[in-house]
């Protein structure tokens, strides 16, 4: 048998082990954890969106009925808790894009503003879009 | 589960395009309409023939589509990768299979709901 047909055995490893403190151990981890926890107060608040939606097209009735209930106290205290995991996932998002020009092959250029400052142009960029979709929402420039 | 893999740049598509989605303009939603919705702040804005007027525009079709679906899609997969991280290789099919079908729920009752307009 020749070499190319030598059965070749896996260099032996390790099971996959959790690091060190993993989940909430280590403020980087907790972080981490945190931000992908965001995935469900957000698809719960998209649910109730879409839940919206369906009310709207079931006419005047249920989508008076549909607002009304969304500001019982019950239901309050859940979209606020929403928001905030909402707002921490945006802000992280935005935070991470300033990092985004950074990886590249080759010598490493620096960025051409001091990374902070970068930070802050997606986050006040969504903050921005934030603004005009409250404004269109709620109708304040008609 | 190798479907799944190798469907993996779909997912981060969905993932990614979600992400943008969401950051961009989730917090106004919750804010203008399930938090404010019912007060005097929006009771112009959010009358019955006004969102409807808004939700029945193209603009408006296209937007009350791509924002819950891409979202929906964006948590699912990041719920399936907080799952493997949290409880291993073990939770990989519920994590895929669980999550990537509750976006699927959520898209069709999303695309359901608009049409229903």
């Amino acid at each position: 048998m020749s070499a190319a047909h030598t059965r070749v055995e896996k260099t032996p490893t390790a099971p996959a082990r959790k690091p060190s403190g993993f989940p909430l151990g280590f403020y980087r981890y907790r972080n981490y954890t945190l931000f992908a926890f965001t995935a469900i107060p957000m698809a719960i608040s998209l649910a109730f969106l879409v839940a919206g939606v369906a009310a709207l097209g079931r006419g005047e009735e249920a989508w008076t009925a549909w607002l009304a209930a969304q500001s019982s106290p019950a239901l309050n205290a859940l979209h606020i808790v929403c928001l905030l995991f909402t707002l921490y996932f945006a802000i992280r998002f935005g935070w991470v894009g300033r990092k985004i020009g950074a990886g590249r092959i080759g010598p490493v250029p620096p960025p051409p503003l001091p990374l902070p400052i970068m930070g802050v142009a997606p986050i006040g960029g969504f903050v921005t879009l934030w603004i005009v979709l409250l404004v269109i929402l709620g109708g304040w420039l008609a | 589960m190798k479907l799944i893999h190798k469907l993996e740049p779909l997912w981060w598509i969905l993932f990614g395009a979600g992400g943008f989605v969401i950051g961009f303009v989730l917090p106004a939603l919750i804010l203008g309409v399930l938090l404010l919705g019912d007060s005097s702040v929006m009771s112009d804005g959010l009358s019955y023939p006004r969102a409807l007027r808004l939700a029945l525009h193209p603009l408006g079709k296209l937007f009350l589509i791509v924002v819950p679906t891409l979202g929906f899609w964006h948590c699912a997969h990041h719920v399936r990768h907080l799952m493997l991280d949290l409880f291993g290789h073990a939770s990989a099919p519920l994590g895929a299979y669980g999550g990537y079908g509750l976006a699927l729920l959520g898209t069709i009752a999303t695309v359901s709901a608009v049409l229903a307009l």
